[in-house]
C-alpha cells in the first residue's frame, strides 16, 4: 500500500519534529516554551468564552474572512490582467515594467501606505492584501496565457466554434495549471499579509493574537495560537486545494497517484 | 491563366464537382528577409470523390495549399472553384485531420468528437448517434470515455479521424496524419482509411512527404518544389485494393522519385 507508506512518513516526520520540541524545551526552558504549557495553554485559548462565543473563532473567522476576499480579488483582477498581457504584446512592452516595480515593491511598505491613507481600520486591510498579492498572480497567469497552444486555437477555429466555446473548452482547461499554481502563491502570501495586517493596524485576528503574545512576552501563548493556525492551514490544504486539484486535473495520466501536498 | 482554367467559366461539362485551384499566391512578410514566397501561382484540381495527394520536400508549401483550402490561410492572389463557380471555404464542407492530434486532453474521446459537433452546431440529438457511429468506424468505441493522455499515438490519431469524419464532411483534408506514427501503426490506418474512403464516397486532399504513401493512397498526385510551385500532377493507376508488397506501388514510387530528383537538380 503506497498510500499507507506515504501516510507512516508523515506520521513519524510530525512525531520527529515534536521530538525536537520537546528537546528544545528541554534544553532553553526560557526561550522555548514546553509542549504541556502549550496545549495547557490551547486548551485556554479554546475554551475561554468572550463577547463572540468563543473568541478564538472570532478571530480565526476573521483572518479567514480578509485572506479569503483578497484571495478572490487578487485572483480575479490578477486572471483578467495577466491574461490581457499574455495575449497582446503591444499591452506587453506598454505595461511589463509595472508589473515588476509592482511586485518589487515591498509588501511592508504597501500595508504601512494603506494604513495611513485608510486608518486602523480593516479596509486598509481589504485593500493592501490583494494589492500585494495580485502581482503574483498576474504574473503566473501572464505565463500561461503565453503558453496557450495556437494549434488548439487553429482546430477550434477550423471546425467552426465561437468565442464562447473556444474560450470554455479550450483556453480555460489550457490555463487551469496556471490558475492554481497562482492560487496557492496568493494564498501563501496573502496568509502572511493577513497576518502582517492584523499585528500592525487591527485589533483582531490571529495576526492580532500574536502581537498581543509579543506584547506581553507571552511566547506559550504565541505558541498555542500558532497551532491554531497551522490547524487552519491543514484545514484549507487538504479541505480544499487538495480536492480541487484532483478534480481539475482528473484528466491527467498521473492524475492517480496525486503528488499535490509537497 | 492556363485554358483549363478559362473553360471553368461554365459549368464543369461533366457537372463533376471537382475543386479547382487557379493561381494561389501567398507570400509571407519575413523582417530582414523582405517578403518569402510559400505558394507560386499554383493549380490544382481536386476531383469530387477522388484522393489527391500532395507532396513535396518540407517547406515547400503544401500544408499552406490545404490551409488554403481550410480557410485557415488566406492566400494573396488566386480563387477556388467549384462547377464554375467561386467558392470561399466557408462554402465548402470540410473536415481535418492535423499532423499532430490536436485534441483537447481535457476531454474524453467521446467529448472530442462532439466538440467539433458542437462547434459545426449539428443538432443536440443527432450528436451521440455520429459520436457512437464515428468511433465505431475507427475502432474506438471501447475508448469513448478514455482520456486522450491514456491512448497511444495511433489511436489519438483514430481519434482526430472520427472527429473529422463525425461532420460528414465532403472533403477531408488530411495534414501528414501518419507521419509520427511507427510505420506498422501507420499501414493499418491507411488501410483502414482507404475503406472509409471507400465506404464514405468523400474527397480526400492528403498532404505527405513520402512518396510510398502518397502512391498507395492516392489517385491523384500533385508535385511541388521548395520554390511554391506545384511541377506536376501524375495519375496513379494501380487497381484497388492495393498491397503494400505489390511491385507495381514500388515501381511508380520509383518512377516519381526519379522525377523529383531531375526537377531538383535540373
Amino acid at each position: 500500500m503506497r498510500r499507507l507508506a506515504r501516510f507512516g512518513w508523515t506520521l513519524a516526520s510530525a512525531v520527529v519534529l515534536v521530538g525536537l520540541w520537546w528537546l528544545g524545551s528541554v534544553a532553553f526552558p526560557l526561550v522555548v516554551p514546553g509542549i504541556g504549557d502549550t496545549l495547557a495553554q490551547l486548551a485556554v485559548v479554546l475554551t475561554s468564552p468572550g463577547p463572540y462565543g468563543h473568541p478564538w473563532y472570532f478571530h480565526v473567522w476573521k483572518t479567514a474572512e480578509m485572506i479569503a476576499v483578497s484571495v478572490a480579488i487578487a485572483m480575479v483582477v490578477g486572471s483578467i490582467v495577466g491574461v490581457a498581457l499574455g495575449t497582446s504584446s503591444r499591452l506587453e512592452s506598454a505595461t511589463s515594467s509595472w508589473v515588476y516595480g509592482w511586485l518589487a515593491a515591498p509588501s511592508l511598505v504597501i500595508v504601512f501606505v494603506f494604513g495611513i491613507w485608510f486608518g486602523f481600520d480593516a479596509t486598509a486591510g481589504y485593500v493592501a492584501v490583494p494589492v500585494v498579492i495580485t502581482p503574483f498572480v498576474v504574473l503566473n497567469m501572464w505565463e500561461g496565457a503565453r503558453n496557450l497552444d495556437p494549434q488548439l486555437a487553429e482546430m477550434a477555429a477550423f471546425f467552426g466554434a465561437d468565442r464562447y466555446q473556444t474560450f470554455t473548452e479550450v483556453i480555460v482547461p489550457q490555463l487551469v495549471p496556471f490558475l492554481f499554481s497562482s492560487l496557492r502563491s496568493a494564498l501563501s502570501i496573502g496568509w502572511k499579509i493577513t497576518l502582517l495586517v492584523e499585528a500592525l493596524l487591527l485589533t483582531r485576528g490571529v495576526g492580532y493574537m500574536f502581537k498581543r503574545g509579543f506584547d506581553n512576552y507571552d511566547l506559550t501563548s504565541m505558541m498555542a495560537w500558532l497551532i491554531v493556525f497551522v490547524a487552519l492551514l491543514v484545514v484549507v490544504e487538504y479541505g480544499v486545494l487538495v480536492p480541487l486539484h484532483r478534480r481539475l486535473t482528473h484528466w491527467r495520466p498521473e492524475a492517480e497517484g496525486v503528488r499535490l501536498a509537497e | 491563366m492556363t485554358t483549363r482554367a478559362a473553360s471553368s467559366d461554365e459549368p464543369d461539362a461533366t457537372g463533376s464537382g471537382a475543386l479547382e485551384l487557379r493561381g494561389i499566391v501567398k507570400y509571407y512578410e519575413k523582417p530582414g528577409r523582405g517578403s518569402v514566397l510559400v505558394l507560386d501561382e499554383v493549380d490544382i484540381d481536386v476531383d469530387a470523390g477522388a484522393f489527391v495527394s500532395l507532396i513535396g520536400p518540407s517547406g515547400c508549401g503544401k500544408t499552406t495549399l490545404m490551409n488554403v483550402v481550410a480557410g485557415l490561410v488566406d492566400p494573396n492572389e488566386g480563387t477556388m472553384r467549384r462547377d464554375g463557380r467561386t467558392v470561399s471555404p466557408d462554402n465548402l464542407s470540410l473536415g481535418y485531420v492535423f499532423q499532430d492530434d490536436r485534441l483537447l486532453e481535457w476531454r474524453t474521446v467521446a467529448q472530442n468528437v462532439r466538440f467539433a459537433l458542437k462547434a459545426r452546431d449539428v443538432p443536440t440529438e443527432e450528436r451521440e448517434g455520429r459520436i457512437e457511429h464515428y468511433l465505431d468506424m475507427v475502432g474506438l468505441a471501447p475508448e469513448a470515455d478514455n482520456y486522450p493522455s491514456r491512448l497511444s499515438g495511433g489511436m489519438r490519431q483514430r481519434v482526430a479521424i472520427a472527429r473529422a469524419l463525425a461532420v460528414e464532411p465532403e472533403m477531408l483534408l488530411m495534414d501528414e496524419p501518419f507521419s509520427s506514427l511507427d510505420e506498422i501503426t501507420a499501414g493499418d490506418l491507411r488501410e483502414e482509411l482507404l475503406d472509409i474512403w471507400r465506404t464514405e464516397g468523400m474527397t480526400v486532399l492528403f498532404v505527405t512527404h513520402d512518396i510510398n504513401e502518397a502512391v498507395f493512397l492516392s489517385d491523384t498526385i500533385y508535385m511541388m518544389d521548395r520554390r511554391g510551385q506545384v511541377f506536376a500532377r501524375r495519375d496513379v493507376d494501380i487497381e484497388r485494393p492495393r498491397h503494400y508488397e505489390d511491385p507495381s506501388v514500388a515501381q511508380r514510387e520509383a518512377e516519381l522519385y526519379g522525377e523529383f530528383h531531375a526537377h531538383v537538380t535540373s
